[in-house]
């Protein structure tokens, strides 16, 4: 029973481990992951919150990204409009990777109904 | 009825022959406002008279009449500038002090009173031009700036050309020393050429180098008039010292009657042609670029969509449509037109095409191949030729010559002469469509400014709205563009009078925002309306001492920075062709397009021109509360400045 209790800590205590290693691992890759999308310049023309913009040239949202991993790597890729084209030569596979997942990570902003000046528009 | 007409000889060939011959003739506009607008600004010469009396001067007790002579000016020539712009009902003239108009200068103060026409004080002539440019678009009436003749000239010569582009009158006065009895110095001889205007003259309308008084008078009256007939312009007038600072020796000197020059109609058989083709047409669109002159444009433009149920994509050189009204489109529609109308558009090929901004400069055609464009206004009626700002030629199937708006009104005839009941109702089913396009759009920008709402630095979408939020039941004006901070006022404000935007820039030349605001927000003063400039720190930099200006006439008006501390637009550029090249941007794009390190403190540099502000607002608690107490100053009749900590775009 003694035995039992002291596997059951063992265990908890490892688990707990593993959730600070894997939540900071996830930290570190979103830590990453926004450095490049700043390096690279994406806010640039979408915002650093990845929220897109109207103003001249329209640039879409990307975050939440709506797209999955394919679509928007192939957008970077070989975009059709105005945006230019990331090629590998200077954004690696790695790094679209690490990009995609920070910007599908930005959490979602608050509703319209909890924005006055936008409610009462 | 056309084809009535059509059939008694007047074909397509005809009616061209027309418009050259006819079209642009000064043709009595409509019973009514033309006519009263001859008479309000029928004006005549105060003091010719009087001047010629005034010749018969005294001589001061203790002077011989030789000493009198040798040291004293009686009745000196400005005195009768001064009069001409008056009759001109010029009620202010912008400048910065130049001793080639220390003449014209004094008789404004001494002679004039300093009232019609009123200085404005101004740190550069780029100011006093931009000025000029947004109170005339405001006021509906050209505002005078003066210029030393060489540098002045050279220091307006950007916000000249805006206003060239931007089809906006002004009345440029420039001094010069024509003869070398006068040029005590050498500075005056750097001060003097033999073409003052030579550095703006290939952008202004019209120009002369008046030889006396009676001259200058009458050459004033000219370029008024040409300056107000569409296309409006800028023009020049030298005003040279001699003439102004000697007394004068002309008798009977005289202003022309000053009328408002009628307006250039467009030929009456291509306006009823045009009506055949958009009462036949199934899909119509119609582009409308400096259309609208004053609310009267507005409300025609209404009355022609409505009665055509056709989206109408508003460019945005002047204020041209309610952005609320369920036609108001974005440029997208153009895509399913059959036959389009562009009203005072400047470039109706980049309607009708998309050239794409990349290695292979992709060309397609946005409109469908058969779609027919009518073109009505005065962009062909064109004066100039080196600055190619009319943009790339486009062979309209049916272009007509003459002031859109003043030819509208012939146009809505026409059409509800071809427009049946039947007809009226098939077009009538147009309107849901539309309905819901303009609805879905509205709600997809309201559902777009929530994102990065709680962001730092602030988003542009936080930056507009907490403002509309605060000012929407007040009687606001904005008078700067919007398209560099995300649209935001396009989009959600509710924009329905023609004085509610200013339109653009004319030649996007940096500096415009900042400074034609101050001349905007004058215009707006008298009405008691709260003028909101929103603009970017690059171009406020540009131009920061008119913020003094405003100060120092005490003009209210409330300027929003949009510091997103970058020349943003050329950050884009630079990392767009690093992608082209496959270089990257790790080296960074940032040298020579960011304006940090250090960070510009614009809340700073207003105050110390007695310009209250607040900033810099970095986080979005704090806008709202800034922009509120800025508002109240600008209630209060005093400039106010909130620089915004931004994001991008």
């Amino acid at each position: 029973m003694k035995g039992q209790r002291c596997l059951s800590v063992v265990l908890s205590i490892a688990i707990a481990a593993a959730a600070v290693v894997g939540a900071n691992a996830q930290d570190d890759a979103r830590r990453d992951g926004r450095e490049l999308y700043l390096d690279f310049g994406c806010h640039q023309c979408h915002g650093f919150e990845g929220q897109g913009s109207q103003a001249s040239p329209p640039n879409p949202r990307i975050a939440p990204t709506p797209y999955p991993f394919e679509a928007f790597a192939a957008f970077v890729r070989t975009p059709v409009r105005l945006m230019p084209p990331y090629s590998p030569n200077v954004m690696s596979d790695e790094q679209l990777r690490a990009i995609y997942d920070y910007v599908a990570a930005i959490p979602e902003p608050p509703g319209i109904d909890d924005i006055p000046a936008l409610r009462d528009l | 009825m056309a084809n009535d007409d059509k059939s008694d000889g007047l074909n397509r060939r005809g009616f061209l022959a027309g418009a050259t011959a006819a079209g642009l003739a000064a043709v009595p506009l409509s019973k009514t406002t033309n006519v009263d607008a001859q008479e309000s600004n029928r004006a005549s010469a105060p003091l010719p008279n009087s001047m010629d009396a005034a010749m018969e001067h005294e001589i001061p007790g203790g002077y011989t009449g030789e000493q009198a002579k040798n040291y004293f000016v009686h009745h000196p020539g400005s005195d009768f500038m001064v009069d001409v712009l008056a009759a001109l009902d010029l009620d202010y003239v912008a400048l910065n002090p130049g001793s080639a108009f220390r003449g014209f200068h004094e008789s404004i103060l001494n002679y004039g009173g300093n009232r019609k026409p009123e200085i404005l004080t101004c740190v550069h002539e780029e100011h006093a031009a931009a000025i000029a440019h947004g109170y005339a678009k405001v006021a509906k009436k050209p505002m005078a700036i003066a210029c030393h003749g060489t540098v002045g000239i050279q220091h307006a010569a950007m916000a000249v050309y805006n206003a060239y582009a931007d089809r906006v009158p002004m009345f440029i006065l420039a001094a010069d020393h024509g003869g070398i009895e006068d040029r005590t110095s050498q500075v005056l001889w750097t001060h003097t050429a033999r073409d003052p205007l030579s550095p703006i003259k290939d952008y202004i309308k019209w120009d002369d180098y008046p030889r006396s008084l009676q001259h200058f008078g009458e050459s004033a009256v000219r370029a008024y008039r040409y300056a107000l007939t569409p296309p409006m312009g800028p023009v020049g007038i030298i005003m040279e010292t001699v003439l102004q600072e000697s007394d004068v020796h002309e008798h009977g000197l005289a202003v022309p009657e000053v009328l408002a020059p009628t307006l250039p109609l467009g030929d009456p058989n291509a306006i009823e042609e045009a009506a055949d083709w958009l009462a036949n047409a199934e899909s119509p669109v119609i582009y409308a670029d400096r259309f609208a002159q004053d609310q009267e444009g507005v409300d025609l433009l209404v009355e022609l969509a409505e009665l055509l149920q056709a989206p109408v994509v508003d460019q945005k050189g002047r204020m041209n449509f309610p952005n609320g009204h369920h036609l108001s489109q974005t440029a997208g529609v153009v895509g399913q037109a059959d036959v389009i109308l562009a009203l005072e558009v400047r470039d109706i090929w980049g309607i009708v095409n998309r050239l794409q901004d990349a290695p292979d400069h992709t060309l397609t055609r946005a409109a469908p191949p058969n779609a027919r464009v009518i073109s009505l206004g005065t962009t062909e009626v064109n004066f100039g030729s080196n600055y190619q700002d009319f943009t790339r030629f486009y062979a309209a199937d049916l272009p007509i010559a003459g002031d859109a708006q003043s030819s509208v009104p012939y146009l809505i005839e026409a059409l509800r002469e071809r427009i049946s009941n039947r007809r009226a109702s098939q077009i009538s089913e147009r309107r849901e469509r539309w309905a819901s396009a303009h609805a879905s759009r509205r709600q997809a920008s309201i559902d777009a400014a929530r994102y990065a709402w709680n962001a730092t630095p602030i988003s542009t979408a936080r930056m507009s709205l907490e403002l509309y939020d605060l000012v929407k039941d007040k009687d606001w004006a904005l008078t700067a563009p919007d398209n560099l901070h995300g649209s935001w006022e396009t989009r959600l404000w509710n924009i329905e009078r023609h004085y509610q935007t200013n339109g653009t820039s004319g030649a996007y030349g940096q500096g415009y925002g900042a400074s034609s605001a101050v001349g905007a927000a004058l215009g707006h003063r008298e009405h008691g309306r709260l003028p909101i400039c929103i603009t970017g720190d690059g171009d406020t930099m540009y131009v920061p001492g008119v913020h003094w200006t405003a100060a120092h006439h005490h003009i209210p008006l409330l300027t929003v920075v949009h510091n997103n501390r970058a020349y943003h637009q050329e950050v884009m550029h630079v990392q767009k062709t690093a992608a082209w090249r496959q270089r990257g941007v790790d080296k960074g794009v940032e040298p020579g397009n960011i304006i940090d390190e250090p960070a510009i403190d614009f809340a700073a540099l207003a105050r110390s021109m007695g310009v209250f502000s607040t900033g810099p607002v970095a986080s979005p608690s704090e806008l709202r509360p800034a922009l509120a107490q800025a508002i109240d100053v600008v209630e209060q009749g005093e400039p106010a400045l909130v620089d915004v900590v931004s994001q991008p775009r």
